[in-house]
């Protein structure tokens, strides 16, 4: 953990405030009747914008709960391997989610 | 106000006790009587054995904190009417070895302390006596953190030095701060590596329970906080 990182995670948190804010009101409250249509999701991705919103959203979601666990294990250990094979296993599982998270955007396109 | 105390006194002699126990005693109260005095009463009437370390009685020097109703406090400045229980139960400040009784060891509270190089060193291109506005921002700031007296009690509340012993803990890290921020110090980049590390300001996870503990009323997280900002501002090359 270093000074980097913590900015990192005070930026996506801020990110993240307003990214999910967005997110929710285009999901749930924009459409008129207040149902949600397959149809507006399929036209709202197809759009650069929301794919953008919606990457940066999985992006920073993930970077800032991947470094929450991150920071709850480093409280319980002080073995340098240890914290290796977490960070490299929790760095895997970030950009393994990321590739599918931004695959299942992309192919809306 | 009841006439006397149930106290639920933790005890433990290396010597004799395979492992920690309680002891139950009842103490008779009077009228302003603070934690310090149940103890002295039980050492002077009820228990002579009974080990405990106190100082000043006036909240200066630091060294009566103990474990009191599952919050630690100066024993000295704990009223015992501010409790509101007749009920109460005494132990050792946790997070530090316990020595015997309701005395740790102090050593790795300390060692931290000295890890961070506690104490001024004065830059050499400067001619003393440097001006320090008495209503500057930072003067007022490092002032009011210089009240900390090493009691403990932060240390004792703060649940990362619980988990992971290699943490800095909030006394050390507030100490480092107060001399960080101070613009005549001349090894202000040198203390700011060693609590820019995982086990430094790091660790630290802002649940304040060190700030809400505290007998002068300090906010170390504060302090920390202000730490993590600057080791950013190194980063980028603002603080040098």
């Amino acid at each position: 953990m270093n000074a980097w990182a913590w900015l990192l995670q005070r930026v996506s948190a801020v990110v993240l405030l307003i990214a999910l804010g967005l997110h929710i009101w285009f999901l749930h409250f924009s459409s008129g009747d207040g149902v949600l249509h397959f149809g507006d999701i399929v036209k709202r991705l197809d759009t650069g914008v929301f794919i953008t919103l919606d990457i940066l959203l999985l992006i920073c979601g993930l970077y800032h709960a991947l470094y929450g666990l991150y920071s709850i294990f480093l409280d319980f250990t002080s073995g340098s391997k240890e914290r290796i094979v977490v960070l490299t296993l929790l760095v895997m599982v970030g950009i393994g989610f990321s590739g599918f998270g931004v695959y299942g955007l992309l192919w809306f396109r | 106000m009841s006439d006397h105390l149930n106290i639920r006194l933790f005890r433990f002699n290396p010597e004799i006790d395979v492992e920690p126990r309680f002891e139950e005693l009842q103490v008779p109260t009077f009228e302003n009587m603070a934690i310090l005095d149940v103890v002295m009463h039980i050492q002077n009437y009820l228990d002579r054995s009974l080990s405990f370390r106190f100082s000043c009685r006036v909240g200066m020097c630091g060294s009566c904190a103990l474990y009191v109703n599952g919050r630690p406090r100066l024993a000295c400045r704990t009223q015992v009417s501010a409790l509101k229980t007749q009920n109460i139960t005494i132990m050792p400040l946790p997070n530090l070895p316990i020595i015997r009784d309701l005395v740790v060891d102090m050593e790795p509270f300390f060692e931290k302390w000295k890890k961070i190089k506690p104490y001024y060193v004065s830059r050499k291109d400067i001619v003393d006596p440097v001006v320090v506005h008495p209503d500057s921002n930072e003067r007022e700031f490092i002032d009011e953190m210089l009240d900390c007296i090493a009691c403990g009690c932060c240390y004792g509340a703060c649940s990362m030095a619980a988990t992971n012993e290699e943490f800095l803990g909030p006394p050390a890290l507030n100490r480092a701060y107060t001399l960080i921020a101070d613009k005549r110090d001349a090894i202000r980049v040198e203390r700011l590596k060693v609590v820019d590390k995982s086990y430094g300001v790091w660790r630290c996870h802002t649940q304040f329970n060190c700030s809400e503990v505290c007998p002068k009323n300090i906010v170390p997280t504060r302090s920390i906080q202000n730490l993590k900002k600057r080791c950013v501002l190194k980063k980028i090359g603002v603080f040098k």
